[in-house]
């Protein structure tokens, strides 16, 4: 099965999707401590390596890359942790919804890999929830639109 | 004759490809001719279906599953009143599943309670026994959607992908 011509703009989505998620985890980092900054940490490090995987995908497949940007307007101030906590979910939240949206125009293994990112990005949302003390830990449908 | 079986021509469509289509289409109408001369009803959609016998959606199993899972979390949330804060709206979500699987797949909800996945049934009184139980439970549901993520048409991924992300979660909300 040939992917439908607009799989190079899901992918390119998701990777400006990634490049945004990569630069909030810059300033939640600094307002969390212990085992949570480590966690922001981890999140981060998922988040670049699949930037990488984006953009090595999309130039050898011939798409255009679409180029990072300097910066990235927050939802809202990222003043302590409870505001680090409740970006965190965010921004795992939106990513996955990306991911989501790649999978109808993926087979194979890059369906593979647009799930794994869904999957890890709705399940690292529950963690932060968790910290956060947001209630319920889930949503039903991770990704979905609205 | 297309146009009188959009359902499965449109089925072959989405899992097959485009290819796939033009040469099953051209093979239906070699079968037409083929039969032109015989006694074989040539009624509408029947042509199509006699040389692929009509199967289940794939997908209908899943929404047993879906209330199976919801019926476990519910049945723990009755026996320890202390979680039900924490399975109800897991519940929830597999009912909503169910729900959209039903929708998609054009298949009437069961009515009735479903059975109860046995989550709680070994030893309802023992509260980390009966989550364990429930991660289980989960986590299996997590690799039914997961596999039915993988073979599925595009207009149906993006839901699969959705309840496969759901459930990993709740593995997660369920620790």
């Amino acid at each position: 099965m040939t992917a439908p011509p607009d799989a190079g703009e899901a992918l390119a989505q998701a990777l400006i999707a990634e490049y945004a998620a990569i630069w909030a985890y810059g300033p939640i980092g600094v307002r969390l401590t212990g085992a949570e900054r480590k966690a922001a940490i981890t999140a981060e490090a998922a988040h670049r390596a699949r930037r990488d995987a984006l953009v090595v995908q999309l130039s050898t497949g011939g798409g255009s890359v679409p180029p990072d940007r300097a910066g990235y307007a927050l939802p809202f101030p990222v003043t302590d942790r409870a505001s680090a906590l409740q970006l965190a979910v965010q921004v795992e939240e939106r990513t996955a919804a990306f991911w989501r949206a790649v999978l109808p125009t993926s087979a194979g293994a890059e369906r593979d890999r647009a799930l794994g990112a869904l999957v890890e990005y709705a399940v690292r949302a529950t963690r932060w929830r968790r910290s956060a003390g947001i209630s319920p830990l889930t949503v039903a449908f991770p990704g979905r639109p609205g | 004759m297309v146009l009188t079986c959009p359902v499965v021509m449109g089925r072959t469509t989405r899992r097959n490809g485009a290819s796939e289509l033009s040469r099953r289409a051209v093979l239906g109408v070699g079968a037409l001719l083929a039969l032109g001369g015989a006694a074989a009803p040539l009624t509408g959609c029947g042509l199509f279906d006699s040389d692929e016998p009509p199967t289940p959606d794939p997908l209908a199993p899943m929404i047993d599953e879906a209330l199976r899972l919801a019926a476990g979390l519910r049945a723990a949330g009755v026996a320890h009143p202390d979680l039900a804060d924490r399975l109800t709206p897991l519940a929830e979500a597999h009912e909503a599943h169910a729900a959209e699987l039903a929708r998609v797949t054009g298949t009437p909800l069961p009515s009735g309670p479903a059975a109860s996945s046995g989550a709680t049934g070994a030893s309802p009184t023992d509260r980390a026994a009966t989550l364990t139980a429930l991660r289980h439970a989960e986590r299996a549901g997590r690799d039914t959607a997961s596999k039915a993520c993988a073979e599925a048409p595009a207009d149906r991924v993006a839901l699969l992908g959705s309840i496969t992300a759901a459930r990993a979660s709740h593995l997660e909300a369920l620790k």
